[in-house]
């Protein structure tokens, strides 16, 4: 074994504690123009109702704490201004806090909900001291409208817990650190309350007994702790590993002045992209390739897919519709001399699981074909039909994007041996008509003229009376639908709009033919 | 087209809103509509249940004396019940009407079947229990099913069909209920109803059944569409944006006049001919359910009427040893001849056999009558009640008259704890199937019923809880324009009004059946043969579809079987002093003493625990009133409620009492009657109309209603329906005693009183039975403190005030309050028990004059005080001598529990006491090996400083047991080792008083080590903040600030005044502040558990002093002084309406406990 001197390390912690004020302030400053101080807080739907889980500073100003109900704060402090609490925009937030620190050191460890740690071991020379280095962040951030507590530490533990909780103030750390509460030992409640009911109030307090007495009462866990405030234990930090986007390319010495070499290429990168997408568990779902020509000119390829896919077979097959579809076709001029190949998007997606008897499953094919026929011709160019739960006709079936997932309603199966009630074709709008000698109060006309031609009325039946919603507008006449046929067997669904005790003299329309 | 029918036309299918969160119409609008509608009959059938149809029948019934809107039904219109039985076997629904009397019987039957499969509330009923109960039942077959799913009972099976389609229902029926059947069609504007109606018909034609028109009605009008939208929303837990076909398509399902019928059907008229014939074959109604009481009590050879006068008789004699007073004689005379005129000696009986059964079993449950039956001699010498209405000169009238039709309403109270024993009594004796508790019918409230609307209409969470929030509490069932302009909505935006029409519509929609608290409904035959039983929520407990107004219309018997917390209270008082040598007492002994001490200690003030007179408003009474007899406290409990109060009878009535003012009474003029009509009336209370009985006969003499009128009005005002008659009732009774002369002010304030008291009316008699148990236990507080204050902890949770303030106020009554520790207490607080172990580190709060080893827990306290505080040591030890500096009673030492300690249960007490009464435990090991006691238990007892004499503080002690893992004791135990090594002394530091206090708040609630306050008085006396004794002392009209810890707000009645009351070590501050002065302050009145008050002292000649407060300081983070980390909640009062207002129970009485609508009307008293 070799003896490595261990090189002396440094961290920052930081914690911003208003984390999710800030980030809203930052991300929709529409919200608070003109209302500067009045108190927010973030809410949170839990069970027994919905409690506070943060606060900004008029808030707690105000005497709110997070886990109130929001009836209790609300009864204090009536102006209250509330949002939701997301802790996926925080998150992604701190993400971003993440990556701003990068100038100060390659090492950032996230510290969720609200911190950071920053490994800055050899990166203090730049600003002259740890306390410049801090300045500078805080300088930055308050720029920014942003507030930041922070602590350095030999360990990441000392200085996660210096930021965190507030001690008495202390000459150096290791006394600082003794003079933190219990509670940045972070046990449970129980056992945080335990220990100062015990008279131990501060980390020092507990330092000082025997660490086999804390063991015996709190568990191992908390002896560890202990000794990683005290710096004997070092818990390394993870440094977050920067996901990059993928992109993969392929230069050439000799520009390739074939296209079919040029998608065989396409192909070998894709199955690379393929590759690292399938490592992270993802598969991709638009797809650009660029082909450089040696004279300057970038051909442009973009595909997209309706779920995420690292099928390299598939792909290349939406390539080559793509080029097909190009309204010039793939000049190779004097030949590529670099293709890169970028995933714009992509999303997750595991492993799939094949079925008993060999092959995926058939709902792949369908979606394959939604996806060559949308890559030619246009994604919303391929629609389908989605049900909606609604007695109004033109409201009870949408057309869709094909590859825009929408939860539909189940479709109302026909009724077996009854003709259908509504037509397949509708008007839209639907087309006035001119009714003749309707019977009050609910009959049908004996003739209408539609497009200046009358049709006598053979047979009908009706009415079907849908009335308005009465939740959008008040005042939405009823319809009285019939289905219609003519004398010469012609079939229509018309409808008188407004009961006669509604409107005075309701006007009439056609809705729909039957087939 | 044809003309309109000859024999007209009946909708023989309307459900009602009681087909719960199906029907949109009250069963008063039903048959209101039906009436306008000039229909030949209307039949009310609600989803598998009969709640609904006393409420039409009513209705009905109102509307032939011209009270239910403006017309009078026509002469042969009908009113049918019965109910539409929903299948859980997919067979199509059936509208069940019965013909006769024992078809009724049937029906109900089959309900109560159904009912006692399902779970509370549900129905599971199979075609097949139908076949068993068809006889002389009308059947209507629906075309469909409108079944949804259902949960039942654990091991019932759902019954299951062969074959549910329409045809083979019909099929089956037709053979084995010929004649009965119909089939159901209904015309729903669905695009091909007339191709419909021909297939039904057709159906109908081949199972040889005839066709019936209905429109299925849903609700009266067709206005009622969006109100029957929202309500299918709150069912189906939906919005109305989504709900989509859960909604009908159109608004069809509405009451049809008999034209549009005609129209609809012209195809098939006799349709429309055959609800007439249905209805010629139905001759049942509700006044056919003959009522017959139990027989039980009567033994073989008596009659019922003799038997009765036998027993009041031979009680009689007993009690006046022999020699009955003539007076009384008669009385028991006359009302013998009223209850053999009315035949209710059956009721009398069963009362008196409950009460018998009561007194009877070891040991005796104690029970007391009130209400209106304290009239009545018959139930004085019976014993059901136990105020003699001869000293008082009540009236049998007011409990029994052969002019009101109405049977007598006895209701009783039991101890709380023992009630369930009376209960299940009462089943064994008359079977599950005679006896039964009434519904309440659980209404919409107002807080309830925004949400609910909130969330249909797709308004989120957040806006409805902002609109519910600032309702403190539901008490009203109203909810005014004003609360929504107070979230800062807009009115005049549609959402919002929309949100506002609907909440006002539902608001008084029943919600579902509950079960009554206690009033049972007993027969002498089967019970299920009158009305449906429904399984209760609690095991062994049944009760019947319909409350306490329909078996009031019906004229069946109830007996209320009521629990009261301070009879448990006062029988465990009985019980430690008979234990202790201090006495075998009875109520009736107590009560009839009369001891001048009793009311001194109440003129006082001094009220706290003491029934009824605990309050705030009423302890400021006290002293105003100075009671000095049993009618002063008669008095005293009626005074502060409602009706006096909004009547402005109150200070006219305390002026007179103390001889300030004249006492007049108003007076007719001379043409129209004697002047001294109600001086006669009046008399008792100056002049001034205090009682419910008063106000009553005030109608009566002053302003001529007839006894039937005066109850009219009184019930219409008690009742929350929509009766429409009330403005009627108020220009009769102005109008009718200013026409004789009365002056209208007077009048107007009589009427307003009468309002009052319709809701929360407070008979006389009442008052009296009452006045009783305030005697009673004035009476044990004053002799026996340390004995009340044991049985209240003992009884809790009850009354008023938390555990501390209890002990607090025994301590100030001279009682030493000892802590909970392993070797002296019980799951009881006990008194007096000396310490079993041998420790010697007691330190109690004792009230006595200085006692060392409490001195010696205050110097070590001091000592260390320093750390949280620095630089000053503490004040004063918090403690005060007892008021009159008597020594304390031997033996009434008060030994804490381990009942007080949070979360500890009682079989670990039970097993510490069982093994400590082998030997005294030495040491925390000892306990935990002999007691073999859970970790958590150990825990709470370290916590709760419970193991002092086995010579451990809290801190060592929690030290310590956290490192005994009692599992592995058994082990040790067997080899008689020690258990674990010897370890290092912790030296932990010793815990500052302040701390300890701290500690003991967080684990008992209450600290006998001191007052919190007492540890910041010098830092509040630094900035010139009083105490509560001195700011008693202060001369009216100064300024002052108070600070203390919060232990009551209450925002009573209107809203114009917060109350709100502090406490210190010296005592308690009571401040009053205006709803104008509120909003400025009100973060501070809501959040904080210490507050600062500030403003003028307001002293009344009484003595009673206020602090009119205009500040209010939130001063909570001085707690955190104490002990930086012991989060020091004080406890509040059990009534403090701020802590959570969105949990805060219901106030309005039909959905709280009747114990707290009757005894504590929490915040009411300060209306």
């Amino acid at each position: 074994m070799t003896r490595v001197t261990s090189i002396p390390r440094r961290y920052l912690a930081l914690v911003f504690p208003w984390l999710p004020i800030e980030r809203l302030r930052t991300e929709r400053p529409h919200l608070f123009v003109g209302r500067a101080d009045t108190p927010i807080a973030f809410v949170e739907q839990v069970s027994g109702g919905i409690r506070l889980k943060a606060l900004d500073r008029e808030a707690v100003r105000a005497g709110l704490t997070a886990g109130l109900t929001l009836a209790d704060a609300r009864a204090r402090v009536p102006e209250l201004d509330v949002h939701p609490y997301d802790s996926h925009a925080d998150h992604a937030w701190l993400e971003r806090l993440a990556d701003g620190c990068q100038r100060y050191t390659p090492s950032v460890a996230l510290d969720p909900p609200d911190g950071l740690i920053l490994d800055i071991a050899g990166c203090v020379h730049e600003f002259e001291g740890e306390r410049r280095l801090a300045a500078d962040l805080e300088d930055r951030l308050a720029r920014r409208g942003l507030l930041v507590r922070h602590a350095f530490g030999d360990t990441p533990d000392v200085a996660r817990a210096l930021a965190r909780f507030a001690g008495a103030p202390a000459p150096d750390e290791r006394r600082a650190v003794k003079r933190l509460p219990v509670a940045a030992l972070e046990l449970d409640d129980d056992a945080t309350t335990a220990l100062s009911r015990a008279g131990l109030k501060t980390v020092g307090d507990v330092m000082a007994r025997p660490l086999s007495t804390i063991a015996a009462r709190f568990g191992e866990a908390a002896a560890m702790m202990i000794r990683r405030l005290d710096g004997e234990v070092k818990g390394p930090i993870t440094p977050r590993r920067i996901v990059p986007k993928i992109g993969v390319e392929r230069r050439f010495a000799e520009p390739i002045a074939r296209t079919d070499y040029a998608l065989e290429v396409l192909g070998e990168l894709a199955a690379e992209a393929a590759e690292t997408l399938a490592e992270r568990h993802e598969g991709g779902r638009r797809w650009e390739a660029r082909l450089f020509r040696a004279d300057g000119l970038v051909q442009r390829l973009r595909i997209e897919t309706g779920t995420p896919t690292r099928d390299v077979a598939l792909l290349m097959r939406l390539f080559r519709e793509r080029i097909d579809g190009l309204a010039d076709p793939l000049d190779p001029g004097f030949g590529y001399d670099l293709i890169r190949l970028d995933i714009a998007l992509a999303e997750r997606l595991d492993a799939s699981q094949l079925k008993l008897e060999g092959g995926e499953s058939q709902k792949g094919e369908v979606v394959q074909l939604l996806d060559q026929l949308a890559t030619r011709l246009g994604r919303t160019r391929v629609r389908r039909f989605a049900a909606r739960d609604s007695h109004i006709p033109e409201q009870a079936e949408l057309m869709l994007p094909a590859s825009d997932p929408v939860p539909t309603a189940p479709w109302i199966p026909p009724e077996l041996g009854e003709p259908p009630l509504r037509p397949i074709y509708l008007f839209d709008p639907p087309q006035p008509i001119e009714s003749m000698m309707a019977e009050v109060p609910d009959g049908p006309p004996h003739r209408f003229r539609w497009r200046r031609t009358v049709h006598e009325v053979a047979r009908a039946e009706g009415p079907e009376r849908i009335a308005g919603e009465w939740w959008r507008r008040e005042d939405i006449p009823t319809r009285d639908y019939f289905r219609i046929e003519d004398r010469k067997g012609r079939r229509f669904w018309i409808f008188r709009h407004g009961l006669y005790s509604e409107l005075e003299s309701p006007r009439w329309y056609l809705h729909g033919v039957f087939a | 087209m044809r003309g309109p029918t000859t024999t007209g036309f009946a909708e023989l299918v309307a459900a009602t809103n009681y087909s719960f969160l199906e029907g949109a119409s009250h069963p008063s609008d039903i048959v209101g509509r039906a009436i306008e509608l000039k229909l030949a009959g209307i039949g009310i059938a609600d989803r598998n249940t009969v709640a609904g149809v006393v409420r039409a029948y009513d209705a009905f019934e109102r509307a032939k004396k011209g009270l239910l809107g403006a017309n009078l039904p026509p002469f042969d219109f009908k009113l049918v019940v019965g109910a539409r039985l929903v299948f859980a076997d997919g067979t199509p629904d059936i509208v069940a009407y019965p013909a006769t009397r024992a078809g009724w019987g049937r029906l109900t039957r089959l309900l109560t079947l159904g009912n006692r499969r399902a779970e509370k509330g549900g129905c599971i009923l199979g075609f097949d229990d139908l076949l068993m109960h068809l006889d002389e039942i009308m059947l209507i077959v629906m075309p469909e099913t409108s079944a949804r799913s259902v949960v039942a009972l654990k091991g019932v099976e759902l019954p299951k069909s062969n074959d549910p389609s329409l045809e083979a229902t019909l099929a089956t029926l037709r053979p084995k209920a010929r004649r009965s059947v119909w089939l159901g069609v209904t015309m729903p504007h669905g695009g091909r109803d007339r191709r419909r109606q021909t297939r039904l018909a057709r159906i109908a034609a081949d199972a040889r059944v005839p066709i019936l028109a209905t429109n299925d009605v849903r609700y009266a009008v067709a206005d009622d569409r969006p109100l029957h939208d929202i309500v299918t929303c709150i069912r189906e837990g939906s919005t109305i944006q989504r709900a989509g076909r859960q909604l009908g398509a159109n608004g069809e399902r509405h009451l049809k006049n008999p034209d549009e019928i005609a129209h609809l059907y012209r195809d098939r008229p006799h349709a429309i001919d055959e609800t007439a014939k249905l209805l010629a074959r139905i001759d049942f109604t509700l006044d056919d359910l003959k009522y017959e009481y139990p027989h039980e009590p009567v033994p073989a050879g008596w009659s019922p009427q003799s038997w009765l006068e036998h027993l009041a008789w031979q009680s009689a004699i007993d009690h006046y040893d022999g020699y009955v007073p003539d007076k009384l004689i008669a009385s028991l005379r006359d009302e013998f001849a009223l209850i053999e005129q009315c035949g209710y000696a059956y009721y009398f009986l069963t009362v008196h056999d409950v009460v018998r059964f009561a007194r009877s079993v070891v040991p005796p449950i104690l029970c007391q009558g009130r209400g209106s039956a304290a009239n009545s001699v018959v139930c004085y010498v019976l014993g059901v009640t136990s105020v003699d209405p001869m000293k008082h000169d009540l009236l049998f009238s007011r409990f029994v008259s052969a002019e009101r039709s109405e049977p007598p309403d006895i209701d009783i109270d039991f101890e709380h704890e023992r009630r369930e024993e009376v209960m299940q009594y009462i089943y064994r004796r008359y079977g599950r199937d005679r006896a039964a508790i009434a519904a309440t019918v659980i209404h919409f409230r107002s807080r309830s019923t925004v949400r609910e609307v909130g969330k249909a209409l797709g308004f989120t969470e957040d806006v409805t809880q902002r609109l519910t929030s600032t309702v403190w509490g539901s008490f009203s069932n109203r909810f005014p324009e004003r609360r929504f302009a107070e979230t800062g909505f807009d009115v005049a935006n549609p959402e919002i009004a929309r949100l506002q029409d609907m909440v006002q519509r539902l608001l008084e929609f029943p919600r579902h059946l509950s079960q009554h608290v206690g009033g049972f409904v007993l027969t002498q035959g089967r019970l299920d043969e009158i009305v449906p039983i429904h399984n209760g929520a609690m095991e062994d407990r049944t009760f019947i579809e319909w409350d306490k107004d329909d078996i009031d219309c019906l004229g069946l018997m109830k007996v209320d079987i009521l629990a009261l917390g301070m009879l448990t209270c006062i029988r465990k008082s009985f019980d430690l002093m008979r234990d202790h040598g201090l006495g075998d007492h009875e109520l009736k002994t107590i009560a009839n003493d009369e001891h001048p001490d009793v009311y001194d200690m109440l003129c006082k003030g001094d009220s706290i625990g003491v029934f009824q007179v605990e309050s705030r408003a009423q302890i400021n009474m006290l002293p105003r009133l100075r009671p000095r007899k049993l009618y002063d406290l008669v008095v005293q409990v009626a005074i502060v409620r409602p009706g006096p109060i909004e009547g402005d009878m109150v200070h006219p009535y305390l002026r007179r009492r103390a001889k300030k003012e004249l006492v007049v009474y108003p007076s007719p003029s001379p043409e129209h009657g004697p002047s001294d009509e109600l001086e006669v009336l009046l008399g008792e209370t100056y002049g001034v109309p205090l009682f419910q009985e008063q106000a009553m006969k005030l109608a009566i003499v002053a302003a001529k209603f007839t006894p039937d009128e005066a109850n009219e009005l009184r019930k219409s005002m008690a009742t929350f329906r929509k009766v429409g008659g009330m403005n009627n009732f108020q220009a009769k009774l102005i109008g009718g005693m200013v026409a004789r002369g009365y002056e209208a002010e007077f009048a107007e304030r009589c009427f307003k009183q009468i309002e009052g008291f319709g809701s929360y009316g407070f008979p006389e008699s009442h008052a009296l039975s009452f006045a009783r148990l305030v005697y009673v236990s004035s009476w044990i507080k004053c002799f026996h403190p340390a004995v009340f204050c044991c049985a209240l902890l003992n009884s809790q949770p009850m009354g008023f005030y938390a555990p501390a303030q209890l002990v607090r106020d025994a301590v100030e009554h001279g009682v030493t309050v000892l802590p909970v520790d392993v070797n002296a207490s019980m799951w009881d607080n006990s008194l007096s028990s000396p310490v079993r172990g041998g420790g010697s580190r007691e330190a109690g709060w004792r009230g006595a004059s200085a006692n060392e080893p409490l001195v010696d827990a205050l110097v070590t306290g001091c000592a260390i005080a320093a750390a949280p505080l620095p630089g000053r040591t503490f004040a004063a030890p918090p403690l005060h001598p007892p008021a009159d500096g008597s020594p304390p009673r031997i033996g009434e030492d008060l030994r804490l529990g381990f009942r007080q300690v949070d979360g500890f249960r009682e079989d670990w007490a039970d097993t510490i006491v069982a093994a400590c009464a082998v030997a005294p435990f030495a040491s925390i090991e000892d306990l935990a090996r002999r007691a073999n006691l859970p970790q958590r238990a150990m825990n709470l007892l370290a916590d709760a400083d419970a193991f002092r004499s086995i010579a451990k503080e809290r801190r060592e002690a929690l030290w310590d047991v956290r490192r005994t893992p009692p599992k592995q004791l058994a082990l040790f135990a067997a080899a008689d080792a020690p258990e674990l090594a010897p370890e290092p002394d912790a030296r932990l530091p010793a815990m500052p008083l302040s701390e300890a206090v701290a500690a003991d708040y967080q684990t008992t609630r209450l600290s006998l080590k001191g007052h919190p306050m007492a540890f910041l008085r010098d830092r509040f006396a630094a900035e010139g903040i009083l105490s509560s004794a001195q700011a008693n002392a202060t001369k009216d009209g100064r300024r002052a600030k108070v600070a203390g810890i919060v232990l009551v707000r209450q925002r009573p009645g209107k809203g114009n005044a917060i109350f709100v009351t502090i406490e210190d070590e010296t005592g308690i501050t009571n401040g009053l502040m205006w709803a104008r002065d509120f909003e400025e302050n009100r973060r501070a009145v809501m959040a904080s558990r210490l507050m600062v008050l500030e403003g003028v002292i307001q002293r009344s000649e009484e003595g009673v002093t206020h602090l009119m407060t205009a500040r209010v300081q939130d001063r909570s983070d001085m707690l955190r002084l104490l002990s930086e980390d012991h989060a020091l909640d004080p406890p509040l009062a059990r009534v403090d309406e701020v802590v959570r207002p969105v949990h805060t129970r219901s106030r309005d009485p039909r959905a709280v406990h009747p114990r707290d609508v009757r005894v504590l009307p929490k915040s009411r008293d300060f209306h």
